[in-house]
């Protein structure tokens, strides 16, 4: 036994921001016994790998009021947390190639409008001026919202550890969770880790890419697949690019960082599962090259300084699981974000806890429930605005 | 009488003359020290440190491209050069005075969020400021898409001696190897006798991608040459034989113009050497003082100074003073002098002068097969990992393997040629032991202790790319953030554009001595590919070529 306490009210598997915001609210609400586990190190999965987008751009409700929580949170988040993420409000240009793509975003406008979000139909001499260079013919128009942005991960990740340590919850790095040791009455008695058995009625998995491995490892059959995503970064150049430009047809996204640098991404298909680590490929290099210079042409002598990859935990429908396993009780699922956990943690944290304290959840049980994949009348795979 | 073809270019407001083949720096500096660039955060004065086109001592627009790295790029007739991130020029610039503003820096990780109506205002200084040069000009003419694919048995990465050695050596065993290098063919004496092997001069490795787990596929090395052309290189197996390049030094003021490393001493380069200090007792010190003559004032050396450095020194009047530390730099923008103190106790001097060539340290240039993901060992000296490696070079990957300065420690004979040669095309095989790193003692470790527990209050630059403070490497122990990786993040430490070639190998030892552990534990950062800058067109150029590539 290496853990710093007998029993815990909760533990946590996976201290990316997921993890680590639920345990903040968690403690917010007064649970003092709680323990983060994780296999690796801080920052070390996908909260230290993404491109930092943050939008409001969706095609549903309760996804729209989500995101939106998620922005004024991050806009508070330097008061609160003591840390600067230079969440700069720069707008999302989603690109479309053809007329059927831009009335798809014609459909996310609605939503947005109908939430209250000043989303903007743009054509493309708008889009000229807010793409300085834009090739032309590459587009047909867009779809705009100036008040999403893009922000630094690991300053948000460094300002929760601090925070939720200093709230007395303990962390532990290195330490392995591959099981759950059950109770006579069918729910949880402990998680089971290399490090030792951590008693606990609830567990959360909030492992990002290795979540479905661990819920599979716990006996739950669920749909999660880790997929490989890569970004690269250029050399820093003087701002020129406001927004974090995204098109619809291939998924490029592309924004420029505070430091001045290309932050961009495309997927190319590699073979799904987390057994091959996360090496960078020579493909997705040139592809991304070649994406990139076909919007901005003028990039051409620019150098690319590194590219890295990170695990997208993808479900069929592209929604992320939300919500207690009816066949485990305790067992809390926080996964399945697709990409887009770190735009939507600080808003789906809040609901992860309420799961836990089993106070009543204000989402689309069609949308979040982990029940919606299970049984005869599972939830079908369906194409979603699932980029950038 | 034959007068040599000249290239003119222009820079700033004036016309240079080049000769055929000659660097812009090198151009440059025939007129005197150029200045060229100022630091990306505090806009403090830079000058050509390493000119082996890894630092950003030398970055400069040419023909509306930012980011030029001028000892890299020939100059052509006609070429426009300008100086950039500083105004109104690079000797003379207003945004220097950011670095008296902030003596101690400013934390950006906390700092600048207050008042919250001021932190719109933040960003928007903050984002004038960031980045080196101004956005590319538009292309007047759409750039072709130039690739060349390749597929040999072996591919050698680097033409020095001894990549040339294993190169000939595999010749006479029958196979027909590829011979990569980033210098230019007039720049690689070694590689002129190489017939049967294919020879890339002027061709950078920046992406070595290993074969599947199942070894179906072979190596893919991603390159770019100096036209901008994208080169695929594949092949069974891969040698590499990248060398070794000349380390930083952490002292005040250390990131000053006129302090270089020995690569760009010894390079074809001249600059201004008069009244040069070299650092270093050993033999690339002495290679240093018998290049530069009477130009050097003095040698220091951490240690004891060779004798036989000592005998070059006597000769030519230079002084000495062994056992002593670099303390700080004097001067304002270029070196005017420096501080010094004997590590044995008195107290410190001071010494006149206008170049520091540090040639202390030579670290391996093995960045490629850790990328790769050879295994790794450090070894002291000269205080560095190196790939764990055989006695033909065999590395922990299946098929590659790393032989000269890149493998072992410049003082140690490496794996003979003919021995590579043979392990390289007999396959198979597991890797041997690795050569045992003895247990010798350290010299830099407790260096760097002395330095750190004497220091005052000043910006100690670990990270000149990115303008990273020691301040700041502590901050981040203080806080908890423990390791390079952590530390890396934290501070922004090894992220600039010679991905870490020169502040990493400082930061583990600094480290090291911070959290008062092995450098072992405080671990290793696997620089991203590709491991220098390569061109967007070029990388484009392959895409056609990699596309029909499965899934991996």
């Amino acid at each position: 036994m290496t853990f710093g306490r007998s029993d815990y009210r909760a533990v946590i598997v996976g201290a990316g921001i997921v993890g680590l915001y639920t345990a903040y609210h968690l403690a917010k609400a007064g649970e003092r016994r709680l323990l983060i586990v994780d296999r690796g190190r801080l920052s070390a999965g996908g909260s230290g790998r993404n491109g930092g987008g943050v939008r409001q751009q969706w095609e549903t409700r309760s996804t729209i009021r989500l995101a939106r929580e998620a922005v004024m949170a991050y806009r508070r988040f330097g008061r609160e947390f003591g840390h600067n993420l230079w969440f700069r409000q720069g707008g999302y240009l989603f690109l479309a190639g053809t007329a059927e793509e831009l009335e798809r975003l014609g459909r996310v406008r609605e939503a947005g409008r109908a939430e209250g979000l000043p989303v903007r139909l743009v054509d493309v001499a708008e889009v000229e001026g807010l793409v300085d260079g834009i090739a032309p013919g590459t587009n047909v128009g867009g779809c705009y919202l100036a008040s999403d942005g893009t922000l630094y991960p690991y300053p948000a990740v460094w300002g929760l550890y601090e925070a939720v340590r200093g709230l007395g919850v303990e962390v532990a790095f290195g330490v392995d969770a591959f099981d759950v040791r059950r109770d006579e009455r069918g729910g949880i008695a402990a998680l089971k880790t290399s490090a030792g058995e951590a008693r606990s009625p609830t567990v959360v998995n909030a492992a990002g890419g290795w979540s479905g491995e661990f819920s599979r490892r716990c006996g739950l059959e669920v749909p999660n697949v880790a997929t490989r995503h890569e970004i690269f970064a250029t050399e820093p150049m003087k701002a020129f690019l406001e927004p974090m430009v995204v098109r619809v047809s291939d998924g490029l996204y592309v924004s420029q960082s505070m430091r001045g640098e290309l932050v961009g991404g495309l997927t190319v298909p590699h073979r799904p599962g987390t057994d091959a680590g996360v090496p960078s490929s020579p493909r997705f290099m040139s592809a991304m090259a070649g994406a990139l210079l076909g919007l901005l042409p003028r990039l051409a002598g620019l150098g690319v300084l590194r590219s890295w990859a990170g695990f997208y935990d993808d479900t069929p429908d592209g929604f992320p699981v939300i919500g207690e396993d009816p066949r485990l009780a305790g067992f809390v699922h926080a996964n399945g974000f697709g990409g887009h956990g770190f735009m939507l943690a600080p808003s789906a944290s809040r609901r992860v806890a309420a799961a836990v304290l089993h106070e009543p959840l204000d989402l689309d049980p069609q949308e979040f429930s982990p029940a919606r994949f299970l049984g005869p009348g599972a939830a079908p795979s369906s194409e979603r605005l699932q980029l950038g | 009488m034959a007068v040599a073809p000249s290239r003119r270019f222009r820079f700033g407001r004036s016309e240079v003359d080049a000769r055929p083949g000659e660097t812009i720096l090198a151009a440059l500096a025939r007129r005197g020290w150029p200045s060229l660039t100022r630091s990306i955060r505090y806009h403090r004065p830079r000058g050509p440190f390493c000119g082996v086109g890894h630092c950003t001592g030398c970055l400069v627009r040419v023909n509306g491209v930012p980011n030029v790295r001028a000892c890299r790029r020939e100059a052509r007739a006609g070429d426009i050069v300008r100086t950039e991130n500083s105004w109104p020029s690079a000797r003379v610039d207003l945004l220097g005075s950011l670095d008296f503003l902030l003596p101690h820096g400013v934390d950006t990780v906390h700092g600048l969020r207050r008042p919250s109506w001021a932190a719109p205002l933040y960003q928007r200084i903050g984002r004038r400021l960031a980045g080196f040069g101004r956005v590319p000009d538009p292309p007047t003419a759409p750039t072709p898409a130039r690739s060349r694919t390749v597929t040999a048995d072996v591919t050698v990465v680097g033409a020095g001696r001894t990549g040339c050695e294993v190169a000939e050596a595999i010749v006479r065993a029958g196979a027909r190897p590829v011979v990569l290098d980033r210098r230019g063919a007039e720049d690689l004496p070694d590689a002129g006798a190489l017939p049967g092997a294919e020879l890339l001069p002027g061709t950078t490795a920046s992406f070595l991608n290993p074969p599947g787990a199942d070894r179906r596929t072979p190596f893919t090395l991603l390159a770019v040459d100096t036209d901008a052309r994208g080169v695929l290189v594949r092949s069974r197996s891969v040698v590499v034989a990248t060398g070794a390049y000349d380390g930083a030094l952490l002292f005040e003021g250390g990131d000053r113009p006129g302090v270089v490393t020995a690569d760009l001493a010894l390079s074809k380069v001249t600059l201004p050497w008069k009244e040069t200090v070299v650092v270093g007792g050993g033999a690339r010190a002495k290679e240093v003082v018998s290049r530069l003559g009477h130009d050097v004032r003095a040698v220091v050396a951490f240690g004891e100074i060779s004798p036989e450095l000592a005998d070059v020194a006597a000769g030519l009047g230079v002084l000495l003073y062994p056992r002593s530390r670099v303390v700080r730099s004097l001067g304002h923008g270029h070196v005017r002098g420096l501080e010094l103190a004997r590590r044995d106790g008195g107290g410190a001097f001071r010494l006149r002068c206008r170049t520091v060539v540090l040639a202390h340290r030579r670290l391996p240039n093995s960045q490629l097969a850790f990328q790769a993901g050879a295994r790794r060992h450090w070894v002291d000296p000269p205080g560095a990992y190196y790939p764990e490696v055989d006695d033909s070079g065999r590395s922990s990957v299946p098929g590659m393997f790393v032989v000269g300065s890149a493998a072992v420690p410049t003082s140690r004979a490496g794996p003979r040629a003919d021995r590579t040669a043979s392990a390289v095309l007999g396959g198979g095989g597991s890797p041997g032991p690795s050569d045992p790193s003895a247990a010798w003692p350290s010299e830099i470790i407790p260096y760097y202790r002395e330095l750190l527990r004497e220091r005052r209050r000043g910006k100690w630059v670990v990270c000149p790319c990115e303008d990273v403070l020691l301040d700041e490497l502590e901050a981040a122990v203080r806080r908890g953030y423990r390791g390079i990786e952590l530390g890396m993040r934290y501070t922004g430490v090894g992220t600039g554009l010679c991905q870490g070639r020169y502040c990493l190998p400082e930061a583990i030892l600094l480290l090291s001595i911070l959290e008062g552990r092995s450098p072992g534990e405080v671990g290793y950062v696997t620089q991203r590919p590709p491991l220098e800058p390569a061109p967007l067109a070029a990388l484009a150029a392959l895409e056609g070529e990699l596309a029909s590539e499965g899934a991996a």
